[in-house]
């Protein structure tokens, strides 16, 4: 294969992996525009692709998609569930046409030809309805004696091409059909009429002499010197005319009269391939030609003229099309069904449920087992669990999709608004493969798009600034996600500015967020831009300034169980990081009791447990390797009643660079949890995340230690800038 | 896949040309004049399209349309020739001597893949 | 009853063939009062296989005759789809031959 078609095959993969996200999408939410015009720059990335590498078989097949799409774009039709199913089969077809290629077969085999064609023939419903209105912007006006007065649909924004090929077309090495067919590459042909009326009966017909003709309504925004160039070689050897889109009434009657056909027949093809309506033509020959004349011609036609005609007209590609490719239409379905499963997101969202219920169960049978004692029973339950587990990730993973298509939306938002607010921004993407749970991708598309306009919008310079600070003028807004410690992580990156803390802290006195006397680090300055009604911007744009602050996307990111930060350099950048579970379902759970409470920590956050000896001072951190660790207690965080243990221990857990320790009675080790959340009524509960049930039918709760580490850092924080000396600590070796 | 005989006396237009056409995916066959052309065709090669320069030392393009149009397995093959804008009359001539259009040098290779396309059956 | 033929064309229905299946055409319409015509095997069909079609519908049409065509070949169906020309020839499109009662 050669280089550009591999190119290509790898790049139509892609626009086709994004046609068919985008398909998906629009399911969901059938009014999003940029959706749509995502769907169709892909579909029309392909075809234009295509086309330079020669490859027809696509090129034909993404032409029609394409002028579907363009309709569904520019509001002619509307989303429909069955349009976005053929849509996605559409999808499906192309990829098994990229297959043909790869293979190196120079045409797909006959079967998936003709699934291909009975695809087209149902796009065709979509761009044949002839409910086209007209189209402005550009082209000529409509005339007004073309607009459909008598019933019937005419395509009046077509060009109207009528050709009779010469006798000796064929004894040239020329093909008539092949140039009827080359005038698909200069747009759609909408409809055709093929009139044999030259060829004379059978005894003086030459095989070798060519008797066609055509009339062709042909939508293509070539010029007229385009069309015909296609007929150049047989110019000499034609009769060629062309009327251009939009023709009047009068200027069809005229073609009528000069061709050799009979005038009401030609007439009725005219009505046939939409050009005129039937009642046009009636009204048209009828003030032309005295009745005598209209009425011989009526009866040695076939009396077709009138309604019957219309309707036909109405009806006639889709008809004729639809049956020749019945059959057709039967395979392509089931080789749909064999290849693709859909399956609704809440018959998902129950085995996933279950699944859960199913790791309860499978805990407690194994904590049955552990105190029967029996090695067997303790044997066959453990290969159990471990299935348990793979059918966990497995029902996981069936909801994991990759960030990227996420991502990827922001590529035409950063050049919009860019040029919006005259900037030079590129976006940068890294890590668009890192999975995570569907659930968590569609509700952190908005808080990110916060971000990033405000990243554009407050962070990025203008060229000019950023020249005058020694800048390049591009400024660059970075997305990045990678996994760590069971988390996904997402950073909104800019080059821009940074955060002005001296604006910041201004802004906060004069909001009365905080005492122009207090003394604050660089990091809460920064961070008050999460208080809520916080806005810095000197001027509202119109993209930040809404009224929607920081506030509300750091609420959206911990409704998600996630956390997210801002890091700041003035002159040099902004950072956010936004943390996310992977899912939101399932946790691996580390097991602690407290007096007869039991507590579940999120494994992943955990790294180690010390036994904490010597517990008897009151305070609140200790020396760990040199290390200073703030900890809290749960028991006395909670209030649980009861005497201390003499031996407590402390489970150390780490969460975004931060390390603290929880103290706790008792380890009881590694434990599968499904989280259920906790009802509205606790939502303000600082330190818990969710609650679990036991395999003992007990109830665990699990703790937040996302809320634990922040606010043991903020004591810690308090306790450094108090006193720089270390006071007496627990020593830990 | 198709093949398109191309007969020039000039070494860079045929490897320009077939170089084209290969990207594009078809086969192609070359001679440097006429009389190599003919040799061919009278042995039977197998070829879609004809496309000849028609000013070649010793026998013309013309008289190689002629001849290959008399032969029965080339009677209807298209045949395409080189012409510049400023050799109109050879057209006709060549037209009349059973070539099928034309291609103006120089073409872009969008021009030459089309017309070979709007030709080939 | 009139009797029944069926012609199989298996070879392209182009140009260079024209003649001699035009002769094969009239000759098998001129025998039988319903011609049916199994073009499964055709490869191509150009310009002057789709005269040779019209032409025998338009004959039998004239004789009182019939010419059905009871298989099509992919390039023969498509060929006459594309021209519009299904709902002329009127036959019910099936990919494979099969037995008529």
């Amino acid at each position: 294969m050669d280089e550009l078609t591999s190119v290509f095959i790898q790049e139509g993969r892609e626009q086709l992996q994004a046609m068919e996200t985008g398909l998906l999408d629009l399911e969901q939410q059938p009014d999003n525009h940029d959706n749509i015009n995502g769907i169709f720059r892909a579909a029309h990335t392909i075809k234009g692709a295509s086309g330079v590498i020669e490859c027809h078989y696509i090129e034909a097949f993404m032409h029609k998609v394409e002028n579907v799409l363009d309709r569904l774009r520019n509001g002619e039709i509307g989303v429909s569930d069955e349009l976005t199913g053929l849509l996605l089969r559409s999808c499906d077809h192309l990829g098994r046409l990229m297959d043909v290629l790869e293979s190196g077969a120079a045409a797909p085999e006959a079967d998936v030809q003709q699934a291909g064609d009975a695809l087209l023939v149902e796009l065709a419903v979509y761009t044949n309805s002839g409910q086209k209105p007209a189209t402005g912007g550009g082209l000529v006006e409509m005339d007004a004696d073309v607009e459909a007065s008598g019933g019937g649909v005419v395509n009046t924004d077509s060009w109207h091409i009528s050709v009779r090929f010469g006798p000796h077309m064929l004894r040239g090495g020329m093909d008539p059909l092949s140039f009827i067919r080359f005038l698909s590459s200069l747009g759609e042909i909408v409809a055709l009429e093929t009139i044999p009326d030259a060829m004379p009966t059978a005894a003086d017909m030459d095989p070798e002499s060519c008797y066609l003709g055509f009339e062709i309504r042909l939508q293509t925004r070539s010029s007229k010197a385009d069309i015909e160039r296609v007929f150049d070689f047989c110019r000499d050897d034609c009769d060629l005319r062309i009327l251009p889109p939009n023709s009047k009434l009068s200027e069809y009657l005229k073609l009528i009269h000069d061709l050799p056909e009979d005038e009401m027949r030609l007439g009725e093809i005219l009505v046939r391939c939409g050009a005129l309506t039937a009642a046009e033509l009636e009204a048209g020959l009828d003030s032309q030609h005295d009745a005598l004349k209209a009425d011989q011609d009526a009866e040695s036609e076939a009396p077709q003229i009138g309604e019957i005609l219309v309707e036909q007209k109405v009806v006639h590609k889709a008809v004729v099309e639809a049956a020749a490719s019945k059959q057709a239409s039967v395979s392509e379905k089931k080789a749909v069904e064999a290849r693709l499963i859909r399956v609704q997101a809440d018959k998902l969202d129950q085995l996933i449920d279950l699944v859960g219920e199913l790791v309860i169960a499978g805990a407690s049978a194994n904590l049955l087992a552990q105190r029967s004692g029996q090695s067997e029973l303790v044997e066959s339950t453990s290969i159990l669990s471990r299935l348990v587990e793979d059918i966990r990730d497995s029902a996981l993973q069936l909801r994991m999709v990759q960030i990227g298509e996420t991502f990827n939306r922001f590529n035409r938002v950063v050049r919009d608004v860019a040029k919006e607010l005259g900037k030079e921004i590129d976006l940068v993407i890294t890590g668009a493969e890192t999975e995570l749970d569907k659930s968590v991708v569609e509700k952190i598309g908005d808080p990110l798009m916060h971000l990033v306009r405000n990243s554009m919008d407050h962070g990025i310079e203008s060229p000019e600034v950023r020249e005058a600070a020694g800048k390049v003028r591009h400024g660059t807004v970075g997305l990045n996600a990678y996994h760590d410690s069971g988390s996904i992580v997402i950073e909104v990156v800019d080059d821009g500015a940074g955060l002005p803390r001296d604006k910041i802290f201004a802004k906060a006195v004069e909001k009365g967020l905080v005492q122009p006397t207090q003394t604050l680090t660089d990091q809460e300055i920064i961070n008050l831009i999460w208080e809520p009604g916080f806005s810095t911007a000197e001027k509202v744009t119109n993209l930040s300034g809404r009224g929607v602050g920081m506030d509300v996307v750091r609420r959206n990111i911990q409704s998600l169980r996630g956390s997210c930060e801002v890091s700041s350099i003035e002159g040099a950048g902004t950072t956010f990081t936004i943390r996310l579970p992977l899912t939101l379902a399932i946790i691996d759970g580390f097991l602690v009791g407290v007096g007869r409470a039991a507590y579940v920590i999120p494994l992943d956050m955990v790294i180690e447990c010390i036994e904490l000896k010597d517990n008897t001072a009151e305070r609140d951190f200790l020396n760990l390797r040199g290390e200073v660790l703030p900890f809290v207690r749960l028991r006395e965080m909670f209030e649980i009643e009861g005497e201390r243990p003499v031996r407590e221990n402390i489970v150390v857990v780490q969460y975004a660079g931060q390390k603290a320790g929880i103290v706790v009675d008792q380890l009881m080790g590694e434990f599968q949890t499904v989280i259920k959340p906790l009802s509205s009524i606790f939502r303000h509960l600082r330190g818990i995340g969710g609650s679990t049930i036991l395999g003992s039918g007990e109830v665990a709760l699990i703790l937040d230690v996302q809320s634990l580490v922040q606010r043991n850092a903020r004591s810690e924080e308090r306790e450094m800038s108090a006193s720089a000396a270390l006071p007496r600590s627990t020593q830990i070796q | 896949m198709k093949t398109i005989f191309l007969v020039d006396d000039s070494a860079t237009i045929l490897l320009s040309i077939s170089n084209i056409l290969a990207k594009a995916g078809y086969a192609t066959e070359k001679a440097a004049n006429a009389e190599e052309a003919l040799r061919k065709f009278n042995a039977g090669v197998k070829v879609d399209l004809l496309i000849t320069d028609l000013n070649m030392p010793g026998m013309n393009g013309i008289d190689l349309i002629k001849e290959v149009r008399k032969l029965p397995a080339y009677k209807f093959m298209p045949i395409l020739f080189l012409t510049t804008e400023s050799q109109q009359s050879r057209k006709l001539e060549a037209k009349a001597a059973g070539a099928s259009g034309w291609i103006v040098k120089p073409a872009t290779a969008d021009e030459l893949l089309n017309t070979i396309k709007l030709v080939l059956r | 009853m009139a009797s029944q033929n069926r012609l199989s064309i298996v070879d392209d229905m182009t140009i260079y063939n024209a003649l001699d299946q035009k002769n094969r055409l009239m000759s098998a319409l001129a025998e039988v009062d319903m011609l049916e015509l199994d073009l499964s095997h055709v490869g191509e069909i150009d310009t002057a296989g789709l005269q040779l079609l019209i032409l025998s519908k338009r004959e039998a049409a004239r004789l009182n005759k019939s010419v059905t065509i009871v298989a099509h070949s992919p390039a023969v169906r498509q060929t006459l789809d594309f021209c519009q020309l299904a709902k002329f020839f009127g036959d019910p499109v099936v990919i494979t031959a099969h037995e008529t009662a």
